[in-house]
């Protein structure tokens, strides 16, 4: 009996021990802005990858003075999923009382952290996400730095009329496109728009395949496409099931037409290592990657270098330096508002206007005022090309012209 | 054609899934407890390989038996020091127990190898042999050839051998088996850690099929419980049948339906056969599903 007295005493305790900690956004030195990325789990790879941009860009700001004078504190949490997304929000604002967020790299946690950040009034910045309806809700709430999925696919369509076309000999009427695509909202999004598109500049969408990214198996996949004969696939993966495709392709004897990915999987690194050379030739639309043409892209071989110093590798994708551009942005927008309140900083953010061609990602700066997107930034096309990712598209950040007939 | 090519592509994926099941089969039908983390132990495996292959350049193939071997002592290990206490205990404490060994196993590997995807480069990775227009994956062939060749070598086992008879004495009838004198600890032991030998001879068979990362083993485990009641827990080679079965099934259901809807169909006859024969297709019949739980 007065053991389970103590126990619920020290409970007790405990509780109000635990609820007594908490800080605001801003001390009298101090500003605390709030992350949301999964650092384990499914998606640790990039989402850890996407922190460290954020990371550099704080250390970056606090070594050149903070902001005006104070020092920039990030208050982490790890948002393995959606679930965890909307739990580690809700602590973030309402225990830590932190009201400026950023994010998120997967689409499904910034969906579930920006619900959370809307009904309690903070400023959730998305830096990595791509899913269009994270913006589409028009929430006041929600700024995005990086280009939608929509982006993906309409530069996709672009890249085929402009260049695809003069390659295969075709008008774009003649052009057979396939989709192939992991069934989560990236892969569905890009895939959707990228058909809606395809079909509207009249080019005929032969097959879309919908598959479950964690599929161990894509055999079907393959047949299906082989069976369809198209001139260009669009493809949507995850790493697992980029590199499935690849190599169940070459086993079951598919010679892969013009194959355009859509960032994920085909951008790491890890896929190149995977498959070897199977990855040469395969296009791939993302984010901006490391060999491009810097002259459009001033700050990132600084940045490339600082992150080397600080991990002693080379950055293992694209996702560190978009969200390092981003965080710049978002340190710009609270320095410029001269507080960490959300109306001032929103209110700041809105007034930003950065050129196409001055920053680290070669993006420019201008936000919608009615969905926070950032209206001037864009995915470029990318190649593997002896087992290097280059930038080859559009012409003002391509490094090389195109390969085709690997 | 692609009709064909589809099913051979089936049996030859039902083949990996029916080796990385025979371990969980052994496991379950004579241990009877339900091990969550033996997506985990397949993990390992193939990190074992991997390391064989990264710092002593040995290929998968011949680093199996040094795999086998280490997994065979990791099985034991885990049986004597974290099963065998919790046999007796109640049915939430096996539960999470294998549950939580799950996660440690998943974090630890995160934490020694982080997030990359590894794979080996073997030369003969990529060959295709085509007979009559049908490709097939030298790697995966192989894998097929082994699990065929644990099948044999698994029955005469379990039919010629004293300690084989006894294994099969303990799966039917744990009682019986105790009262004619056979040592039920010891055949634990025995029995788990042959089922997580066979895991790490999946493992080396599959280093050259797929990359391997920490979270491995959920994409397996679910599809290993699947071959093993479906195919029949008392049944040793339940495992091998179901493994073919849901490999054809998921081939052609991506190719007939959808790719996206493949799981789908073989989960929803999963479901059917529990309806009609809880026991699985293969089964001994009734009561032989029974989970020590």
């Amino acid at each position: 009996m007065k053991r389970n007295w103590l126990l619920i005493l020290g409970l007790c305790i405990s509780l109000v021990l635990a609820g007594c900690s908490g800080s605001s956004s801003e001390s009298a030195d101090e500003i605390k802005i709030g992350t949301v990325f999964p650092v384990t789990g499914n998606l640790a790879l990039l989402g850890s990858e996407s922190y460290r941009g954020v990371e550099l860009a704080v250390k970056e700001a606090n070594e050149n003075g903070g902001i005006d004078g104070k020092k920039i504190v990030l208050e982490n949490s790890d948002a393995v999923d959606a679930d965890a997304a909307q739990s580690e929000a809700t602590r973030l604002i309402n225990k830590e009382g932190i009201n400026l967020l950023v994010g998120s790299y997967s689409s499904g946690i910034s969906y579930a952290a920006t619900e959370v950040a809307e009904r309690n009034g903070a400023l959730y910045w998305e830096l990595g996400a791509v899913a269009d309806n994270v913006t589409d809700r028009n929430y006041q709430s929600v700024i995005r730095v990086n280009p939608p999925a929509s982006s993906f696919s309409v530069q996709h369509i672009e890249f085929i009329k402009e260049v695809v076309t003069k390659q295969l000999g075709k008008s774009t009427e003649e052009i057979k496109l396939a989709i192939a695509h992991e069934d989560s909202s990236y892969g569905t999004t890009i895939a959707e728009e990228a058909k809606k598109l395809a079909e509207t500049e009249g080019m005929e969408v032969v097959t879309v395949q919908g598959y479950a990214s964690s599929s161990n198996d894509l055999s079907s996949v393959i047949l299906n496409l082989k069976e369809a004969q198209p001139d260009v696939i669009i493809a949507v993966s995850y790493i697992n099931d980029a590199i499935l495709i690849s190599k169940q392709a070459e086993e079951l004897g598919y010679d892969l037409p013009v194959f355009l990915g859509s960032g994920g999987g085909h951008t790491l690194v890890d896929y190149q290592k995977s498959v070897g050379d199977l990855a040469n030739g395969i296009f791939n639309m993302d984010f901006p990657q490391y060999a491009i043409n810097t002259e459009y892209t001033p700050g990132l071989e600084d940045f490339v270098a600082m992150y080397e110093e600080e991990y002693g590798e080379a950055p293992r994708s694209g996702h560190s330096l978009s969200n390092y551009m981003g965080m710049k942005v978002v340190l710009q927008a609270i320095e410029e508002a001269g507080s960490t309140d959300v109306e001032k900083v929103r209110e700041a953010a809105m007034n930003i206007k950065i050129e196409k061609g001055t920053t680290a990602t070669g993006w420019g700066v201008e936000f919608d005022p009615a969905s926070g997107q950032n209206t001037l930034s864009e995915p470029y096309m990318g190649q593997w090309i002896d087992g290097e990712l280059v930038t080859v598209w559009p012409a003002d950040v391509s490094v090389t012209e195109p390969v085709f007939g690997e | 054609m692609m009709i064909i090519q589809t099913i051979i592509s089936g049996i030859l994926l039902g083949g990996i899934y029916a080796l990385i099941s025979m371990g969980l089969n052994m496991i379950l039908g004579v241990v009877r407890i339900i091990n969550f983390a033996h997506g985990e132990f397949l993990m390992i495996a193939m990190y074992l390989s991997f390391i064989f292959y990264a710092w002593a350049g040995l290929d998968p193939y011949a680093s199996a038996i040094l795999v086998v071997v280490l997994l065979f002592l990791l099985g034991i290990v885990t049986q004597k020091g974290l099963i065998e206490p919790i046999l007796d205990k109640p049915a939430s404490t096996k539960i999470f127990v294998t549950l939580g060994l799950s996660i440690v196993l998943q974090n630890l590997a995160l934490m020694i190898f982080n997030a990359n995807y590894m794979s080996v480069s073997t030369p003969y990775q990529m060959s295709t042999i085509n007979l009559f227009g049908i490709a097939i994956s030298v790697p995966r062939l192989i894998a097929f050839i082994v699990v065929i060749a644990i099948v044999v070598l698994l029955y005469l086992f379990l039919q010629n051998t004293m300690v084989g008879r006894a294994i099969r004495a303990v799966s039917m009838q744990r009682q019986a088996a105790y009262l004619v004198g056979i040592n039920v600890k010891r055949i634990y032991l025995l029995a788990f850690g042959i089922g997580t030998a066979l895991v790490g001879l999946a493992g080396s068979m599959l280093m050259p099929i797929y990359s391997v990362y920490p979270t491995l083993g959920a994409s397996f485990v679910l599809i290993a419980f699947v071959v093993v009641v479906l195919g029949g827990m008392g049944n040793m080679f339940g495992a091998f049948y179901g493994g073919l079965l849901i490999g054809v099934i998921e081939s052609l259901a991506g190719v007939l339906f959808s790719p996206g809807l493949k799981e789908v169909v073989y989960f929803i006859i999963f479901i059917l056969v529990l309806l009609v024969k809880p026991s699985g297709i293969f089964s001994r019949g009734k009561g032989s599903e029974e989970v020590g739980l």
